[in-house]
């Protein structure tokens, strides 16, 4: 007795079950009920020759060869990261920023002022948690130190920032 | 479905030893899933300097993210989102720029050929090239996420289920999406037949 299908297109049910047909996915049950149904329809018909054209114009469009050095660039940048100072690791997750001026200024300050609060809590806070300080006055010479390199990396970001940003730009939200 | 599930626990299980220092098994990631991410790219963004310099960016973000690894998906889901959101977004900081650049530039980007005959005809060439040609522009013209899902679905061969997650929406959402995006591309690329 054989099966009778409802028109996946006709009916909007189940039309996923053509474009797997189609592909070729269909289980061998499913397959051979709506290959009767398809030599009836000529709508399911029309479907699945231009569904079938589709997929040979698709399948001429190949991707070229990754480069042969894709991995060791890769590692490149993963070693470089590694080697990052805590200020840099702070700084990029900012970065992606740089190419959306707009968003950048807001951003900006918000950073700047993080580093202001925490340079100020530095310079004023003998003790700093999670750390252990040698002697005291050397201590505090480390840092005053890296609180100078932070607000000088911080100086070099905001010349970075104005170099980046054009004189126009369109406003877009990420 | 017991072979996916499987392929799900090894890569799982190899993100896991990445968490906990191992070098190799994060080697073992990249080699296992660097080419369909970075086809999946090129297809994308029609760049292929681009598409790896995209597929860098997400390998670094699935180290970065060795850290705090929970599986709460598929590996390969989490790997395309990243990928289709750096897609994505590279799309919308130059859509109407590079877009032009992209199809006008055909020179750098040609694949190798698909032709049985090792030494087409300057004829089969032409037609190639401008088969070729024709897709890339039915596929750029498609809006993007249409784009993500019928790249994922026809040159990955993802499910549906897999494809919503990546996407962020749901399985029904998806059926419509690729249907319309498929019916568009059968109306433009109909006269290939």
């Amino acid at each position: 007795m054989e099966e009778v299908m409802n028109c996946p297109i006709e009916t909007q049910e189940n039309a996923e079950t053509l474009l797997a047909y189609c592909a070729g996915k269909l289980e061998p049950g499913a397959e051979v009920i709506l290959e009767t149904h398809i030599k009836a329809c000529p709508q399911c018909r029309a479907f699945c020759e231009g569904q079938g054209t589709l997929w040979k114009a698709l399948d001429v469009w190949e991707a070229p060869a990754v480069s042969a050095d894709f991995d060791r660039r890769l590692y490149g940048r993963i070693e470089a990261e590694g080697s990052l100072s805590w200020w840099d690791r702070l700084v990029r997750p900012l970065r992606p920023m740089l190419i959306r001026p707009v968003l950048l200024r807001p951003t900006f300050a918000v950073a700047a002022a993080c580093v202001i609060v925490t340079a100020g809590f530095l310079l004023e806070s003998p003790n700093r948690v999670g750390t252990v300080s040698p002697q005291g006055p050397a201590a505090e010479v480390i840092e005053v130190e890296q609180v100078e390199r932070a607000l000088d990396d911080l100086e070099m970001l905001r010349e970075f920032s104005l170099v980046s940003m054009p004189e126009t730009t369109a406003v877009k939200s990420m | 479905m017991g072979g996916a599930s499987a392929a799900l626990d090894y890569d799982a299980e190899l993100m896991f030893r990445v968490k906990e220092g191992d070098g190799t098994s994060f080697a073992l990631l990249l080699e296992k899933h660097r080419v369909s991410v970075i086809h999946f790219l090129y297809r994308m963004v029609q760049n292929h300097a681009i598409a790896e310099e995209l597929g860098q960016e997400v390998f670094l973000r699935v180290y970065r993210a060795r850290s705090s690894y929970e599986p709460t998906a598929k590996f390969t889901t989490w790997l395309f989102r990243i990928a289709t959101h750096l897609a994505l977004n590279w799309l919308r900081d130059g859509r109407n720029e590079r877009a032009q650049e992209r199809i006008d530039d055909d020179s750098v980007d040609m694949p190798a050929r698909q032709i049985s005959d090792r030494n087409p005809s300057v004829e089969q060439r032409m037609l190639y090239d401008v088969k070729l040609e024709e897709v890339r522009r039915a596929v750029a013209a498609l809006p993007e996420k249409q784009r993500a899902a019928v790249l994922m679905h026809k040159y990955e061969e993802m499910e549906y289920s897999q494809i919503a997650k990546v996407l962020s929406c749901s399985e029904s959402a998806i059926k419509s999406l690729l249907f319309r995006a498929y019916e568009t591309l059968r109306a433009r690329l109909a006269h290939m037949a």
